[in-house]
């Protein structure tokens, strides 16, 4: 029932985004307004453990759809605004709900000097900002050690402002482009966190705190080469409620419930290299965090570190094929009684090695369709999971096995 | 070392052969209210790459073809992308806010008739394409 329900939005969201595909522009008031919109299903079956929160390890799952549609116009050479809005549901992730994705006013001073305000998409690395953009990929899902989609909220997007410009100290030394930004975090109750916090009887309802950072990438004067350098600083409070009986042997009772960032940040380097059809990245990410968990009684710290290289060719106007390696280990400490981790990162439960090979089909300029294999050993998570990585106790009540085979196909429309 | 002579010499000769087999198979033109009248590759790759929206204190904006030789030529000449990657880089930009989607037009012709009418327009057509109306930009 799920799959046909997620089959018959993307249905419909195909024939309509087809129907209106050479429609972009429309007058109002004597004004043009660019229209675009982008959707996506995919399919997720694995051999054994389920992954991404759906049950994919029997016949595979089809809760794996999102789209997105969006509004702007120019109301000065100057100055442009628009909006936004996506939904997503993806197993127990997203759920239909849709947000604003990104809404803000846009004004270009000079070259090296611009300013963009309202919501904003997050400028994080190579993929941050575009990571919902399928169509723009050949990956069905992004190496999932830096860019996890079950964490994709947690750098998003900001409400606030950012000042952003490109320029060129000398021009044998290439081009630097800049942004700071600072503002407040939003962040979705329907994603992998609070998903993941529902095992210790914590239901989050509300998710948001200051965040600031920045971006400075320099274009080499190599063709075709960059490299760049990304920070963001959160201090997220997250409110809602908690079952004690469920993680503390409390009664079975409904209470108020906060947590807290103490520190909390994210550091990504990267580098790209584009020749012809060939196209090579490479990212690290460090994630680090100090919360106060269960109303100030405790404090858990979780560290990310995650690297990839991956690869993509061209063959044809029609085909193209990539992969990548994935790299992803955890460390924790909770100061609750009975909390501990594996003693080597070597352990399953500490890391995730995903070997991923993709291939990408253009059936026409606007409609392609995706598929990849990924060949995962560990799985970050073991019993006591701390940090969202696709693999859950929820839908694995027996346990998780150390290695697991997935399959990932995906299509997806865009005008 | 004597084998290495003549695959150093053929390795010289490809690469330099992109820029002869496209050198003046493409020109560069603009509406009459852009100021200059010769731009460097380097800007007029961060035009296209709505990078920058400004030649000389001019607005500008870029036009292109959809397809066909002088669009072939030009990626490959001025942009270093293919048309697919330069659509996924147009799109990744449309679809988180950072530009609008540039115009894209089915002809030499359609390209000319668009930047003669059109203030602050910059495109590119085949090299003996007739642009009355239009100023053919020097790259240098």
């Amino acid at each position: 029932m799920k799959i046909l329900r997620s089959t018959l939005v993307f249905a419909l969201t195909v024939c309509v985004g087809r129907l209106i595909l050479h429609a972009q522009e429309v007058k109002i008031f004597d004004r043009t307004v660019q229209m675009h919109g982008f959707a996506s299903q995919g399919f997720v079956h694995t051999n054994d453990n389920n992954w991404l929160t759906m049950e994919t390890s029997n016949i595979g799952s089809g809760e794996f759809t999102d789209f997105g549609a969006n509004a702007s116009t120019a109301i000065t050479d100057k100055l442009r605004v628009g909006a936004q809005i996506y939904d997503r549901n993806l197993g127990q992730l997203g759920k239909w709900h849709p947000e604003l994705d990104w809404a803000y006013g846009d004004f270009k001073f000079k070259p090296w000097l611009s300013f963009r305000g309202g919501k904003i998409k997050t400028v994080l690395g190579l993929f941050n900002d575009t990571q919902d953009l399928d169509s723009v990929q050949v990956f069905a899902l992004l190496p999932q050690g830096v860019y996890s989609t079950d964490m994709r909220d947690a750098t998003l997007s900001h409400v606030g402002g950012d000042l952003y410009g490109t320029f060129a100290l000398n021009k044998r030394l290439g081009k630097f482009s800049y942004t700071v930004y600072g503002g407040d975090q939003f962040q979705s109750i329907y994603g992998g966190y609070p998903y993941l916090l529902q095992i210790h009887g914590i239901y989050i309802e509300s998710s948001s705190g200051p965040t600031y950072g920045g971006d400075l990438r320099w274009k080499l004067p190599i063709k075709g080469a960059l490299a760049g350098a990304s920070y963001e600083d959160n201090s997220v409070t997250n409110t809602g409620q908690l079952n004690p009986s469920v993680a503390l042997g409390g009664p079975d009772v409904m209470v108020p419930y906060w947590e807290q960032s103490r520190s909390q940040y994210t550091k990504q380097y990267y580098a790209e290299y584009t020749r012809g059809n060939l196209k090579i990245d490479a990212e690290y990410r460090r994630f680090w965090r100090d919360f106060t968990i269960f109303n100030g009684q405790f404090v858990a710290t979780t560290g990310t570190h995650a690297w990839y290289p991956s690869g993509a060719y061209r063959v044809n106007k029609r085909f193209e094929f990539g992969g990548y390696y994935s790299h992803f280990t955890e460390d924790w400490v909770v100061t609750a009684p009975g909390q501990f981790e594996a003693a080597s990162e070597s352990d399953p439960s500490r890391h995730i090695f995903d070997k991923v090979v993709a291939a990408r089909i253009d059936l026409d300029s606007h409609w392609y369709a995706k598929i990849e294999g990924h060949f995962m050993n560990g799985n970050a998570a073991g019993d006591n999971p701390q940090y969202p990585d696709g693999f859950y106790p929820q839908v694995n009540p027996s346990g998780l096995q150390p290695n697991t085979i997935g399959l990932v196909a995906r299509t997806g429309v865009n005008f | 070392m004597k084998n290495l002579k003549p695959i150093l010499m053929i390795l010289t000769v490809l690469a330099l052969m992109p820029k002869w087999a496209f050198a003046g198979s493409v020109k560069v033109i603009a509406n009459s209210s852009v100021s200059v009248n010769s731009i460097s590759s380097g800007d007029l790759q961060a035009v296209f790459l709505l990078d920058s929206d400004s030649l000389g204190g001019s607005h500008v904006v870029p036009v292109l073809e959809k397809s066909g030789p002088a669009h072939e030529a030009f990626l490959k000449e001025y942009l270093g992308k293919s048309d697919e990657s330069l659509l996924a880089f147009y799109r990744s930009l449309v679809f988180t806010g950072k530009a609008e989607m540039p115009k894209f037009l089915g002809s030499d012709a359609a390209v000319v008739a668009y930047v003669a009418n059109t203030k602050g327009a910059v495109g590119y057509v085949s090299a003996d394409t007739p642009t009355s109306g239009t100023k053919t930009l020097e790259v240098r």
